[in-house]
C-alpha cells in the first residue's frame, strides 16, 4: 500500500466508525435495493433459459457444472456492497429469486429457498464485520460462503442433485469459487464504478471508489 | 375472492363539494438555513432567509449550482443525508418540513419517475394510503383528484405506463392532490415534455393551485411557461442567499432583470439565446445553400448541385425486426411504411410528428442502428468513401462495422448518459477517432497524434479542458449534452443524426449546441435531427420532415403479452376463475405442491402432479398450446438434469455404460429420470398460478395478510414497474454502443467485456430512476409510520378450493408415491 493510501485509509477510518450512520433503512435503501434485485431477477430469467444450454457444456462431468453458477449470486454482494445494511444480501437475492419465479423458473418455488440459503451466505461475512468493511477480500469472501450456503441447499437442505461424496465436495467447491469470482470480483467493481459515476449520492456506499481495495493491512497504516 | 369493489363502487358516488377541499396554503419561513452535502466542501444553500405567504406563487430562479432543487427537495422531507451540515432553521407553517409530511407535494422532471403503481387509479391512492387515510374517502379523493388533473377520462383501471409524458405528469399531480397538501413543489415539471403536454401540465397545476389555495414554488428553465402567473420571482444567489425578489411580471418588463436571468442560461420569454452568436447564414461554404430540399417523399425537386449520400427506398421501419422474432408468434407490424426520403449532403432536416409515430425508430434505422424492417436504406459512394477503401462496404449502413460507422454517420441520443462508455471525458472524446478503422481492415483511420489533436480540439471547442479528467457521468446536463455531441464529431462523421437534442436544456445549452451544429453545417456537413422544437428548426434553418404514423389496429395489448415477463407486469388481470382468486391462497396451494415434490425423489409423485397441472389449465384460462410453448424449455431442462445424475450419482446396480472417470449404472438412471420429472413438475404449478397473478394483488396479499414488512414489498412492487422501462434502456444503450463504435463483436471475450460494460451502463440508468422513484414515493408520505390500504385483501369461501386443491393435489402425489412403493424421502 503506497503511502497515500495508507494516509487515507487512516484518515478514513474515523468517519467510517462513526456510529452516526443509522441502520434503519430509508427509503432510497428499499427502493435502489429493490430495482437492483428486480432487475437481477429478470437477468435470473434471461440466465435461467441459457442454462438450458449453458448446463450442456459440463454434460462431460456435471459436478462442474456450479464453476457458472455465481450467476445467481451476484444480486447478494451487490447489493450488500451498494446498500450496507443488515438484512440487505438476503433482501436482494430473496426478491430476485421471488422475480424469476414469477417469469417462470425452472426451480419453481424452490428458488424462495435457494435464494434464501445464498442470500444468508453472504450476509453472514458482513455481519461477521458489523457492515463496516467492504473490500475486495470481504466481498468475494462473501461471494464464495454464498456459494457453500447455496452447495449446502442444493444437496441437504432441499436436496437437487443425488451424487456420489467426491463429485458433492466437486460440485460446491466450484460453487464457492464461482461464487468468489463472479458473485463478488464482478459486483466490488460494479460499485466501486458507480460511486465514480457518481450515481450512489443518497447510499452509504456513494465514497467506495475512494477506499482502500483491501481492508487488510489497514491496521499497519 | 379480493374485494375490489373499493375503486369501481366508491369511486362515482361522491364528489365532495369543492369548496370543503379548499385548506390554506403553507407558509413557507427559512432563518438563517445552510445545507452541506457530505460530499462537498461548499454549502449547496447558505444562509437563506425566506418568506413565502399562504397561496402565494413563487417562481424560483437562479444559476445552476444555486440550490434549487435542494431547497425543493428540503421543503419536500426527501432530503437525507446523515453526514451533511445543516444551519438555520427552515420551516412549514412553523414545523420542521419532517413533521409536516402529506402538507406539501413534489413534482420532478422526469415524467417515468413520477408513477410509482401500474394502475393510475391504485398511483393515487398510494399518497392516501401512506398517509394513513381511511380505505372509505381514498377512493373518493382518487376521483376528485383525477377529475382536478383532466384525467377523469379514464378507467382507474387504466395502466399507467399507457399515458404519456404530458398525462404521467399530471398523473403524478393527481398523486400530490390526493395529499390535501397545501405546498406545491414543481422542479422542471414540464422540461421533458412536448409543446401539448407542457400546456395541459402548466394549466392543471395552475388550477390546482387555485382551487386548493395552496402555495406554489416552480423551478423551471423556460420562464415564459410560468411567468405571468405567479406572484412573485425569487432569484437565488449562488453560494447562498437570494439575489432578488420582485414581482414575476417584471420578467417581461425589466431589461436589467432579463439581461441577468438570461446570462444564468434561463429562457427568457421573447429574448433569443442566439443573440451571442455570431451572425450565420444557412448554405456557407461546402454546402450547397438554400434551394436544397429535404427530398421527402419522392425528392425528385431536389436541388441538382448536392449529392445524395442516403438514400431510403420503400422503407419500413419498428423496433422489432421481423428477422429477429424467434420468440413471437407474428412479428411485429412496423411504425412507418413507404417511406421515400434522399438526404444530401449539407442539408439540414428536421423529423417533427406526434409522440409515438416513430420518428425516432426511423433516425435509428437511418443510422445504421436498426434493420430495415421492409425496403431499404443505401448509403452512396459520396458517404462510404469517406477514409478510403469505402468501395469495400456495403450499401446497407446496418451491414457496416461500428468502426466504418462512427466515421460515416454519428448518431447523438437523446439521454447523453447512454452513450457514455468511458470512465473520464478525454477517453471518451478519444474513443471515436480510435475506434475509427479504414474499411474493410483494422488500419485505424487516424494515427495516434491526428487522435490526440482531435481531442485537445474538441476539449477546447467544448469547454471542457478543466474537465478533461473527470468522470463523464458526474458533469452537469449541459455539459454532458456538449460532450455527447463531441464523442459523435470525434471520428469525423460526415452526417450527424440527433434525437431530441434540445429536450430539457437550458438556453444556453441551446445556444452552444446550435453553435456547434452550424460549424458542422459550415464545414460540409449534414445534419438530421428528430425534434418538437420550432426554434432549432428555424436556429438551423432546416427543412422539415412532419412524418405520420402507419394505420393500424390500436396498442395491441397482445404486443404487450409477449414482451419479457409476459402478462405478468402488465396492467391487465387474468379473468379466469384462478385469476380471480386471492394470491395468497394461490401461493399457499403452490408451496404445498412444492413441499411434497420436494421431500421425495420419485417419478411416481412427480407424474401426478404434470397430470393434474395440465387438467387445471381450464380453471386457469391457459390454452395447451400457450401452456406447451410456454413449458418445452423447461422439460428440455429436465433431461439435461436426469443425464447429470446418470452420470454422477453413485453407482449402483448393473453398470450400463463406463466412461473412464465415471459410469452410468441402472441405479443411476432411474435417479437420474425421477429427478428430471420432479424438475419438471416443480415448474408447472408456479407457472400457472404465476400467470394469472397479478403483482400488485400479490404485493398486497403479502403486506396485509401475510405481513410482511410493508415498504419493502412496495418497494419491490414499485420496482417492478420499472422493468420494461429498463429493458428500453438496454436496447438503447447497445444502439449507442454500436453508435460509439463499440458494438458487441469480435471474440468471446471481447464479447464478455462488451456485455459486461453494457451491463454497468444499465446499472447506471437502473440506480438513477431508482433514487428518483425513492423522491417520489417519500414525498408522497411512503414510509413515514403507519398507512392504509385501498385495496383490501382478505381470504373468501372461493378460496377455499385453491388451498383444498393444493392440499389435495401434494396428498395425491405423496399417497401415489408411498403406495406405488417409488417414495423415496430425501433427507435421508
Amino acid at each position: 500500500m503506497s503511502s497515500r493510501e495508507r494516509a487515507v485509509s487512516a484518515g478514513r477510518g474515523t468517519t467510517e466508525h462513526s456510529p452516526a450512520r443509522s441502520w434503519r433503512w430509508s427509503v432510497s435503501d428499499i427502493v435502489v435495493a429493490s430495482v437492483l434485485a428486480v432487475a437481477s431477477g429478470v437477468i435470473f430469467w434471461g440466465w435461467n433459459l441459457s442454462y438450458h444450454l449453458i448446463g450442456n457444456l459440463f454434460v462431460f462431468y456435471p459436478p462442474v457444472e456450479t464453476l457458472v453458477h455465481g450467476m445467481w449470486l451476484f444480486p447478494a454482494v451487490l447489493g450488500a456492497l451498494v446498500i450496507r445494511k443488515p438484512g440487505a444480501a438476503i433482501y436482494c437475492e430473496m426478491v430476485a429469486a421471488a422475480v424469476s419465479a414469477l417469469l417462470g423458473s425452472q426451480w419453481g418455488l424452490t428458488v424462495l429457498s435457494s435464494g434464501f440459503m445464498q442470500g444468508l451466505g453472504a450476509e453472514l461475512i458482513f455481519l461477521a464485520v458489523a457492515y463496516r468493511r467492504f473490500s475486495l477480500e470481504f466481498a468475494m469472501l462473501a461471494g464464495a460462503a454464498s456459494g457453500l450456503t447455496g452447495g449446502i441447499t442444493y444437496h441437504w437442505i432441499v436436496p437437487m442433485y443425488a451424487y456420489a461424496p467426491a463429485e458433492t465436495i466437486i460440485h460446491i467447491a466450484s460453487f464457492a469459487l464461482s461464487g468468489a469470482i463472479i458473485a463478488g470480483l464482478l459486483p466490488w467493481f460494479a460499485t466501486r464504478g458507480l460511486a465514480a459515476a457518481s450515481v450512489l449520492g443518497p447510499l452509504a456506499s456513494r465514497r467506495a471508489h475512494r477506499e482502500p481495495r483491501l481492508s487488510l493491512g489497514r491496521s499497519r497504516g | 375472492m379480493d374485494d375490489r369493489s373499493g375503486p369501481e363502487e366508491s369511486g362515482a358516488d361522491l364528489d365532495e363539494p369543492r369548496l370543503t377541499r379548499r385548506g390554506r396554503g403553507v407558509a413557507v419561513t427559512a432563518q438563517g438555513w445552510s445545507w452541506t452535502h457530505a460530499e462537498r466542501e461548499r454549502p449547496a444553500v447558505q444562509g437563506l432567509d425566506l418568506q413565502i405567504i399562504p397561496g402565494e406563487k413563487v417562481l424560483l430562479a437562479g444559476p445552476s449550482g444555486a440550490g434549487k432543487s435542494t431547497l425543493l427537495h428540503a421543503l419536500a422531507a426527501v432530503l437525507h443525508d446523515d453526514e451533511a451540515e445543516v444551519h438555520g432553521q427552515l420551516l412549514l407553517d412553523g414545523v420542521a418540513p419532517d413533521h409536516a409530511r402529506g402538507r406539501a407535494g413534489l413534482m420532478q422532471q422526469d415524467p417515468e419517475s413520477q408513477v410509482v403503481l401500474s394502475r393510475i387509479g391504485d398511483d393515487v391512492a398510494f399518497a392516501a394510503e401512506n398517509l394513513s387515510v381511511p380505505r372509505e374517502q381514498i377512493w373518493t379523493r382518487v376521483s376528485a383528484a383525477l377529475t382536478d388533473v383532466g384525467l377523469e377520462g379514464f378507467s382507474l383501471d387504466h395502466p399507467s405506463a399507457q399515458l404519456s409524458g404530458g398525462q404521467k405528469q399530471r398523473l403524478a399531480l393527481a398523486g400530490i392532490l390526493a395529499m390535501r397538501p397545501g405546498l406545491l413543489l414543481l422542479d422542471e415539471p414540464t422540461a421533458n415534455l412536448d409543446p401539448e403536454g407542457l400546456w395541459q401540465v402548466r394549466d392543471a397545476v395552475l388550477a390546482a393551485a387555485e382551487a386548493t389555495g395552496a402555495t406554489v414554488i416552480v423551478v423551471e428553465h423556460r420562464l415564459e411557461v410560468w411567468a405571468e402567473h405567479m406572484d412573485t420571482l425569487l432569484v437565488l444567489e449562488t453560494g447562498g442567499g437570494i439575489r432578488r425578489r420582485s414581482p414575476a411580471t417584471d420578467v417581461f418588463t425589466d431589461a436589467g432583470l432579463r439581461a441577468e436571468l438570461g446570462g444564468m442560461g434561463l429562457w427568457v420569454p421573447g429574448r433569443d439565446p442566439l443573440q451571442e452568436l455570431p451572425p450565420w447564414r444557412p448554405g456557407s461554404p461546402g454546402s450547397p445553400g438554400d434551394d436544397a430540399t429535404a427530398g421527402a417523399e419522392g425528392g425528385s425537386d431536389a436541388a441538382p448541385q448536392a449529392e445524395p449520400l442516403l438514400l431510403a427506398e420503400g422503407l419500413a421501419v419498428g423496433r422489432h425486426s421481423p428477422k429477429a422474432g424467434w420468440r413471437r408468434a407474428a412479428p411485429a407490424p412496423p411504425t412507418l411504411t413507404d417511406l421515400h426520403l434522399m438526404i444530401r449532403r449539407g442539408q439540414t432536416l428536421g423529423i417533427t410528428g406526434a409522440n409515438g409515430a416513430g420518428k425516432s425508430t426511423l433516425l435509428l434505422t437511418l443510422a445504421g442502428l436498426l434493420p430495415a424492417h421492409a425496403g431499404g436504406v443505401s448509403a452512396t459512394a459520396a458517404l462510404t468513401g469517406g477514409g478510403g477503401g469505402g468501395e469495400r462496404l456495403s450499401r446497407d449502413p446496418h451491414e457496416w462495422r461500428s468502426a466504418d460507422l462512427v466515421a460515416r454517420i454519428g448518431m447523438v441520443f437523446q439521454e447523453p448518459e447512454h452513450q457514455f462508455v468511458r470512465s473520464t471525458v478525454r477517453e471518451e472524446l478519444a474513443l471515436g477517432a480510435e475506434q475509427a478503422r479504414i474499411p474493410g481492415s483494422a488500419d485505424p483511420l487516424f494515427s495516434e497524434q491526428q487522435v490526440e489533436a482531435r481531442v485537445s480540439r474538441l476539449l477546447d471547442r467544448l469547454g471542457l479542458a478543466e474537465l478533461a479528467e473527470a468522470n463523464p457521468f458526474t458533469l452537469s446536463g449541459g455539459e454532458k449534452r456538449r460532450l455527447s455531441v463531441g464523442t459523435v464529431l470525434s471520428a469525423g462523421p460526415e452526417v450527424l443524426m440527433l434525437d431530441e437534442p434540445t429536450f430539457g436544456q437550458d438556453a444556453r445549452t441551446f445556444a452552444e449546441l446550435i453553435s456547434l451544429l452550424r460549424e458542422h453545417l459550415d464545414s460540409g456537413g449534414t445534419v438530421l435531427a428528430v425534434t418538437h422544437d420550432a426554434g432549432f428548426l428555424r436556429a438551423l434553418d432546416a427543412q422539415e420532415l412532419q412524418i405520420q404514423a402507419a394505420e393500424r389496429p390500436a396498442p395491441d395489448t397482445a404486443d404487450e403479452s409477449q414482451a419479457p415477463g409476459g402478462p405478468l407486469f402488465g396492467a391487465a388481470r387474468s379473468p379466469s376463475w384462478l385469476g380471480r382468486r386471492n394470491a395468497l391462497a394461490k401461493l399457499i396451494a403452490v408451496f404445498l405442491i412444492t413441499a411434497a415434490l420436494v421431500m421425495t425423489i420419485d417419478a411416481v409423485s412427480s407424474g401426478v402432479v404434470i397430470l393434474a397441472s395440465f387438467a387445471l389449465l381450464p380453471l386457469a384460462g391457459i390454452r395447451p398450446a400457450g401452456f406447451l410453448r410456454r413449458i418445452w424449455p423447461f422439460a428440455a431442462g429436465a433431461v439435461v438434469a436426469a443425464w447429470g445424475t446418470a452420470i454422477a450419482a453413485e453407482e449402483s446396480g448393473r453398470v450400463v455404460a463406463d466412461l473412464g472417470f465415471t459410469t452410468i449404472s441402472e441405479g443411476s438412471i432411474a435417479l437420474g429420470l425421477a429427478l428430471g420429472a420432479r424438475a419438471f413438475a416443480i415448474v408447472l404449478p408456479s407457472v400457472i398460478v404465476f400467470s394469472t397473478t397479478d403483482p400488485t394483488d400479490l404485493a398486497d396479499s403479502l403486506a396485509q395478510q401475510l405481513r410482511l414488512p410493508a415498504r419493502f414489498v412496495l418497494g419491490a412492487l414499485a420496482a417492478m414497474r420499472l422493468l420494461g422501462l429498463l429493458a428500453e434502456h438496454w436496447t438503447t444503450i447497445g444502439h449507442a454502443r454500436r453508435a460509439r463504435g463499440v458494438g458487441a463483436h469480435g471474440g468471446f471475450a471481447a464479447r464478455m467485456r462488451s456485455t459486461a460494460s453494457q451491463a454497468f451502463g444499465l446499472l447506471v440508468q437502473a440506480i438513477r430512476m431508482a433514487t428518483r422513484l425513492a423522491v417520489t414515493m417519500e414525498s408522497r408520505g411512503f414510509g413515514a409510520g403507519p398507512r392504509s390500504w385501498a385495496r383490501p385483501s382478505r381470504f373468501s369461501p372461493a378460496d377455499l378450493p385453491v388451498i383444498l386443491g393444493g392440499a389435495a393435489i401434494g396428498a395425491l402425489a405423496v399417497s401415489a408415491a408411498i403406495l406405488s412403493g417409488a417414495w423415496n424421502l430425501v433427507w435421508t
